[in-house]
């Protein structure tokens, strides 16, 4: 690669949409999208539910094309799923390949990437310990709890060693305490490896606990209604952060926001 | 708790099974059947026990009915997975091979047998064809089912990674279709074994069918019950290997 080259694809947004339309079906759902996420932000879309957010997701991982704009990633026009974005879906029982243990579900993203097989079980081994599932390689997603499930789906998704990664509602199905506990994980995880996050969720709160900036989309077409920076400082605790007086005020913002649809 | 359950149907099954015994038994001695129909049960038994691995025994024709029955299943097996999985990915060849599958498939495995006879005579291939005729539906109408059948969550995970078409067949919906593909290859064998005896009743071909054609024609009672008999412990025998094998490639699935 040439120094400008690197220059520009270093000064370019890590996912840039630039006037983006999309129409599913003869059915407009994202009208008019211009939005810029910076290296490493964290970014969390909240709306009400059918207003594209997941949509808006899937044109980031390059399952849907454009139809007016361009979605871009590092520079480039997004033209089909990549392994440098990967992607956890909320559906983790879904989404893991139910007749693979835990090791070879994190091994499918490992061979999908071509690394060499000798190398595969150290970094199989480090990714499982990352999520905190070191104790369960062998064990089968049937086996595992549903937060296991979803660290398990995290743990893949980071094997992809991504520049990206995209959430949708990851959280959304688990219990209370396994929320906050991965919320906070996750956080680490991403901030350590410097990986840029796509967050969707319906929880005002996560979205602002976690998040460096909050997108609020409405509905029909699906529009950014506005975009609110987060002014909290990290690392973010779940005692500290909830109560500061900022944390309040978004939240106050973002539900009636919410009200409003 | 499940151990001592388990123990208690095996006593009970082994129970059943001594109290038939015992009833073949008296209905062979009280003399309401003639003999030269009804042999009791140690003569049954007797019959398979002498001789077993000689020249004249039982041993041999129940080895070629075995292979006979493998041979024609693997053969079966191996095609209905490899057009039931190209039928259960590729629309394509759904639209092709579809309706005249279906205009086979009700065909009764018997009817084929003229049929097969034409063409093969009374040959050893010729039953080895009606086996595999028979015992290939259920295995490629399962394949069918198993891999069209994947969650589309996963050929988007798929997608995201890049993998190629291939590697998502192979690691993705075949692995999907295995619990089916096993049912229906548990009907195929069990059809295998009847198609086998059959073949040899009209073929002529060597093994337990023709051994208990020719017992019955020849008034031997014993003999005849002894390859009926042979051929309840096959068919018991491969339900036990084919169920144990595929509660080893199936433990993923969650435990009930
Ligand atoms: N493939 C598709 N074809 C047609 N319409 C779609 C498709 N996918 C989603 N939609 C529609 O787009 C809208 C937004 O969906 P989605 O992005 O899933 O909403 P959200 O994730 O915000 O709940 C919905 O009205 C949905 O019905
Ligand atoms: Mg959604």
């Amino acid at each position: 690669m040439s120094q400008s080259a690197v220059a520009t694809s270093q000064a370019a947004p890590e996912i840039c949409f630039d006037g983006v339309d999309l129409s599913l079906g003869g059915l407009e759902i994202l009208k008019g999208i211009d939005l810029e996420i910076r290296r490493g932000e964290f970014i969390c879309v909240i709306g009400p539910s059918g207003c594209g957010k997941t949509t808006m997701l899937r044109l980031i991982a390059g399952f849907h094309r454009a139809t007016a704009g361009a979605v871009m990633h590092e520079g480039r026009a997004v033209n089909g799923p990549s392994p440098d974005i990967a992607i956890v879906f909320q559906d983790y029982g879904k989404a893991l390949l139910p007749w693979r243990n835990a090791a070879d579900n994190v091994a499918l993203a490992l061979e999908a990437m071509r690394v060499p097989k000798s190398q595969r079980a150290d970094m199989i081994t480090g990714f499982l310990g990352k999520v905190g599932l070191a104790d369960h390689a062998q064990k089968f997603p049937s086996q595992m709890s549903g937060g296991m499930q979803q660290r398990l789906q995290i743990a893949r998704a980071l094997a992809q060693n991504p520049s990206v990664l995209l959430m949708d509602e990851p959280f959304g199905a688990l219990d209370a305490m396994t929320r906050q506990t991965l919320q906070d994980e996750c956080l680490n995880l991403v901030e350590n490896m410097g990986t840029t996050v796509f967050f969707v969720t319906h929880d005002i709160e996560e979205a602002i606990y976690l998040g460096d900036r909050v997108v609020t989309l409405s509905p029909n077409p699906g529009r950014i209604a506005d975009i609110h920076t987060v002014n909290l400082p990290r690392p973010r605790n779940q005692l500290t952060t909830r109560e500061d007086p900022e944390f309040l005020r978004l939240r106050r913002v973002l539900f009636d926001f919410i009200q409003g649809h | 708790m499940k151990r001592a359950s388990n123990f208690l149907w095996f006593l009970g099954s082994v129970g059943v099974f001594a109290l038939l015994l015992f009833g073949w038994h008296l209905i062979a001695q009280s003399g309401m059947v003639s003999r030269v129909y009804l042999a009791p049960p140690d003569k049954a038994f007797a019959a398979i026990t002498n001789g077993f691995t000689g020249p004249n025994g039982l041993g041999s024709s129940m080895w070629a009915t075995v292979q006979r029955m493998l041979y024609g299943w693997v053969l079966a097996s191996m095609v209905g997975i490899v057009l039931g999985s190209i039928i259960g990915i590729s629309a394509i060849a759904r639209i092709y091979l579809q309706p005249m599958l279906e205009f086979l498939r009700p065909l009764p495995a018997s009817a084929i047998v003229p049929l097969a006879i034409a063409f093969f005579g009374l040959s050893e291939s010729m039953v080895l064809f009606v086996i595999a005729f028979g015992s290939f539906w259920p295995v490629l109408l399962a394949a069918v089912q198993g891999v069209s059948s994947v969650e589309p969550r996963l050929y988007e995970v798929a997608r995201a990674l890049n993998m190629s078409r291939r590697e998502t067949i192979w690691k993705i919906a075949l692995p999907n279709a295995l619990p089916d593909i096993f049912a229906g290859m548990r009907i195929g064998l069990a059809v295998a074994l009847v198609l086998t005896v059959v073949g040899e009743f009209v073929g002529g071909q060597n093994g337990l069918g023709l051994e208990i054609l020719r017992a019955s024609r020849q008034f031997q009672a014993p003999r005849m019950f002894g390859g009926v008999i042979l051929l309840g412990v096959i068919g018991y025998s491969c339900a036990v290997i084919i169920s144990n094998v595929e509660r080893y490639l199936m433990r993923w699935r969650a435990s009930r």
